[in-house]
């Protein structure tokens, strides 16, 4: 063995080579040459060509392109209702009270399913002579049965619904571990101050929960905005009916893997990439202002 | 007189003991109540999935809704095993989750142990490099996986499926984590028996960073196990597909039989759920540990 093969420095790189080359390649790839393949009308068939930036033209003219990132904006309502619903879970279970580990398993049993199968199991529930709509004519709250997917007013609604409710136990889970790494000397002063158990939820939970709510907040925006399991399978891979649940990834899957317009899809990847960038440096602006600073 | 006021005053903060065994009680009572009903919220489709799947003839669509199981009958299960050739894609649901699975170890534990305790030149760059790949946001990914994959010739194999996620920037931050644990005294002892670097990271190091391990094997089989739409990509033979993949794919073709479906969609969650259920203390953990680190 000659004397440089025994450095530290060669064995630390030995050891990382074959993860480096898998992420270089697969990791780092993509990101630097989607640009260069975005200026290019690549495809399947023909010879492929420079065009500078007329894909970017065409895109922000595509009518199915804007829709798609307007379904996509829509998407991210759910991101805020994600927060408050699975930080109420959290405190809900924050507790040691018995079978209290049974329960959190429970929650999260959508959170480890695949999505096809959550989302078949819940198309079914929401078709239209199905569960969902018998118990809601029973009740009253509608006198005929509802088409939830098939109508384009409701089915991104309900496909929102379904990644909810796929994904509370998760962020849940996460919110626990911020709530039990509070000191509970904190909630024993509040007490002895006299705080109600809502004012102490957001006098000192919420503050100091903050780290936790910028990590989920950021984690369900990327989830929302690239969200695609459950409209492909929903949907069958259209995005249906209409346009009316067809999300910018669908939009971008359709382009590059079915239409095979490599070039045109990266584009729009890119121009998405962009708006998810703004929007999480909006979201950390958002955390850091005002309130209590914990970090 | 003795302070006469402490006595005649009422004292709102602190009531009879029975009073207060009252208002826990009620406490309690509310808890629970919320508890059981987030419960039938989230396991509540899987169970009625569950009952429809056993009732062959009732289905999805029956007026009033089969909530509850009236009968069993396994009819639907047994038809869907022999229809959909099952056992073939048990078998390569599993091949690719176990790919996946030990590339992932393998290659985290190998990256990350320099990163965690060598000392080299690069370091830093790497550092920075790993964490830029994760805040930089890729939307272009598959389409360009898609095109190295072609290129590398491996379209239509299981090393196809499984390489673009072979090792992740998460798993690599998660493991080291776990070898900064480790004492460098460990390190040193096996240095000085003349051991190899490579023996040291295996025979000295490796079992110490077993609950590391744990989690990233747990991640990953729910991953690799649940994953559908980049099998569909690469794969060109619905033959080779997962279950999930061939789940959409069966839908497509034979929604009509919603029974087969459904029993379908059961077998296919089952493991998932009972590997979880065995292993939740570690996932869990491992969950909150990746939020800290």
């Amino acid at each position: 063995m000659k004397k440089w093969m025994r450095t530290e420095t060669f064995a630390a790189w030995a050891f990382m080579a074959p993860g480096l080359l898998i992420v270089a390649v697969f990791v780092l790839w993509p990101i630097v040459y989607g640009l260069p393949l975005s200026l290019t009308d690549y495809s399947v068939i023909g010879e492929t060509h420079y065009v500078g930036l007329d894909n970017y033209v065409t895109a922000f003219q595509d009518k199915s392109f804007l829709a798609s990132l307007w379904n996509s904006m829509v998407y991210v309502l759910i991101v805020p209702i994600i927060q408050i619903i699975s930080i109420l879970m959290a405190i809900l279970v924050n507790s040691r009270i018995p079978l209290i580990k049974a329960f959190r398993a429970a929650y999260y049993i959508p959170v480890v399913t695949s999505m096809v199968a959550v989302a078949l199991m819940w198309s079914w529930l929401f078709s239209s002579n199905g569960v969902i709509n018998y118990a809601l004519i029973q009740l009253g709250a509608i006198q005929e049965q509802v088409g939830w997917l098939s109508s384009s007013s409701t089915a991104l609604y309900v496909i929102m619904f379904i990644t909810m409710w796929k994904g509370l136990g998760y962020y849940m889970m996460l919110y626990l571990a911020g709530l039990q790494s509070i000191p509970t000397d904190l909630y024993e002063a509040s007490m002895i101050d006299g705080a109600s158990r809502w004012q102490t939820i957001y006098r000192i939970t919420i503050p100091l929960l903050r780290p936790h709510i910028l990590f989920c907040t950021l984690i369900s925006l990327m989830g929302a905005i690239r969200v695609f399991d459950e409209v492909f399978v929903l949907t069958n891979g259209k995005g249906g009916p209409g346009t009316a649940t067809l999300t910018s990834s669908l939009y971008i899957y359709q382009k590059g893997l079915v239409q095979f317009n490599f070039g045109y899809a990266s584009a729009l990847g890119l121009i998405v990439s962009v708006i998810v960038g703004i929007l999480s440096i909006l979201v950390f602006r958002l955390n850091k202002k005002g309130g209590v600073q914990t970090y | 007189m003795n302070h006469p006021t402490i006595t005649t005053k009422p004292n709102y903060k602190t009531p009879s003991p029975q009073a207060r065994k009252w208002k826990k009680g009620i406490r309690y009572t509310i808890t629970y109540v919320l508890l059981i009903a987030l419960a039938l919220f989230m396991t509540g489709p899987f169970l009625w999935l569950l009952s429809v799947s056993l009732m062959p003839g009732r289905n999805v669509f029956s007026n009033p809704p089969a909530v509850f199981p009236t009968f069993i009958n396994f009819g639907n299960y047994a038809q869907v095993w022999n229809f959909m050739n099952f056992p073939k894609y048990i078998m390569n649901t599993v091949i690719i989750t176990v790919m996946g699975v030990v590339f992932n170890i393998i290659l985290s534990c190998m990256t990350a142990y320099p990163l965690a305790v060598f000392r080299f030149k690069g370091r830093d760059m790497v550092f920075t490099l790993l964490i830029a790949t994760m805040i930089i946001p890729s939307s272009t990914a598959m389409i360009v996986h898609y095109l190295t994959i072609q290129w590398l010739n491996l379209g239509n194999t299981y090393l196809g499926v499984v390489l673009p996620a072979a090792v992740s920037v998460f798993n690599i931050f998660l493991m080291r984590q776990t070898f900064l644990t480790i004492p460098t005294e460990i390190r040193d002892s096996g240095k000085m028996d003349g051991a190899s670097e490579l023996r040291i990271w295996w025979q000295l190091v490796l079992p110490l960073v077993k609950p590391g391990i744990a989690v990233i094997m747990l991640l990953e089989v729910m991953a690799f196990w649940n994953n559908f739409l980049w099998p569909i990509v690469v794969l060109d033979d619905p033959e080779k597909y997962p279950l999930a993949s061939a789940l959409t794919y069966l839908n497509g073709q034979f929604s009509y039989n919603f029974g087969w479906i459904a029993a379908g969609t059961i077998i296919s969650v089952i493991p998932i759920i009972v590997v979880f259920l065995f292993t939740q203390r570690y996932y869990m953990e491992g969950l909150a540990g990746a939020v800290k680190g």
